[in-house]
């Protein structure tokens, strides 16, 4: 029974790379598969969470900054909804609700603020160059916005 | 942007290049009306905002004429949204310049994969959101940074 069984299922999972294997090759770059190649946005989600959670202990360090600094942490928790709900789509998954890494060790400083926000905005801008036509948009907003806040907080 | 190959700029991304440009004409006019109302400081931010915008459309129009296009010509004017009438509304009319002119750059990157109209297209966005939040502190307006800059 057994041998027969393993060797029905080899066919099947053989059967069903040669049905799937073509287009994701073609979405691939060379030498790769979806499966190796993290989701760009994935790194942009945790960046979101950080810096929402960095923004937050910020207001609690100091809570005479929260009218500066309450609209950024809003944004990047927003930012971070949007992105995790596209690698979701993507991954023909739900979105998770926040479970990745948050706030990064160090001060709940308005500088380290204003420099983590400034990375968050030129990762999205790199990422931007490259995804296709039906991201580009969320992240280059992303980007825009991260890169305002960290003139603004200059 | 004027260094792009042609190669990889097609139809619907020189429609979004046209409609992009038809945005930085809208908004120097609305700039050139709207300093006519406002006050220092905000009548030099105004005129520096123009200039931004001025080359703008100057680079766009020599990437279009690259292309083979022939660049799309301002209106002789626009309808406002509301008058302009003070200084007020006049840096209201300023926040709906830049609030099109981002939709506009958004709307390009979302029309290319060329990585110089990318890089183009997230620069001026970016721009547009840093002036437009500087305009939006003006009149009041929250959060001062749109969440999503260009999104329609």
């Amino acid at each position: 029974m057994a041998g027969q069984v393993g060797p029905r299922l080899t066919r099947r999972a053989l059967l069903a790379v040669v049905l799937l294997g073509p287009p994701l090759a073609a979405c691939a770059p060379a030498g790769t598969t979806q499966a190796q190649t993290p989701d760009p946005l994935v790194a942009l989600v945790d960046a979101a969470r950080a810096d929402a959670a960095l923004a937050a202990a910020v207001i609690a360090a100091t809570p005479d900054l929260a009218g500066r600094v309450a609209p950024l942490r809003d944004a990047r928790a927003e930012h971070a909804a949007a992105l995790d709900a596209e690698v979701a789509r993507q991954a023909g998954r739900s979105a998770t609700p926040a479970s990745r890494p948050t706030a990064a060790a160090g001060a709940a400083t308005l500088d380290a603020l204003r420099r983590s926000v400034a990375a968050s905005g030129e990762s999205a801008r790199q990422a931007a160059l490259g995804v296709d036509a039906r991201r580009v948009g969320l992240v280059a907003s992303v980007a825009a916005c991260c890169t305002t806040y960290a003139a603004l907080l200059g | 942007m004027t260094q792009t190959p042609t190669s990889t700029i097609d139809g619907p991304t020189t429609q979004a290049l046209q409609a992009t440009l038809g945005a930085e004409h809208a908004a120097l006019w609305c700039y050139s009306l709207a300093v006519a109302f406002l006050v220092e400081p905000q009548q030099s931010q105004a005129r520096r905002d123009a200039d931004v915008h001025r080359e703008l459309r100057g680079r766009i129009e020599q990437t279009l004429t690259q292309l083979g296009q022939r660049p799309v010509s301002a209106q002789p004017a626009y309808a406002t949204p509301q008058p302009v009438t003070d200084p007020a509304s006049a840096a209201r009319l300023a926040v709906v310049a830049e609030t099109d002119c981002q939709t506009s750059w958004r709307a390009l990157l979302e029309q290319t994969s060329d990585r110089g109209l990318r890089e183009a297209g997230l620069k001026a966005l970016t721009d547009a959101t840093g002036r437009g939040a500087r305009w939006r502190a003006v009149v009041g307006a929250t959060p001062v940074v749109p969440v999503f800059p260009g999104r329609p």
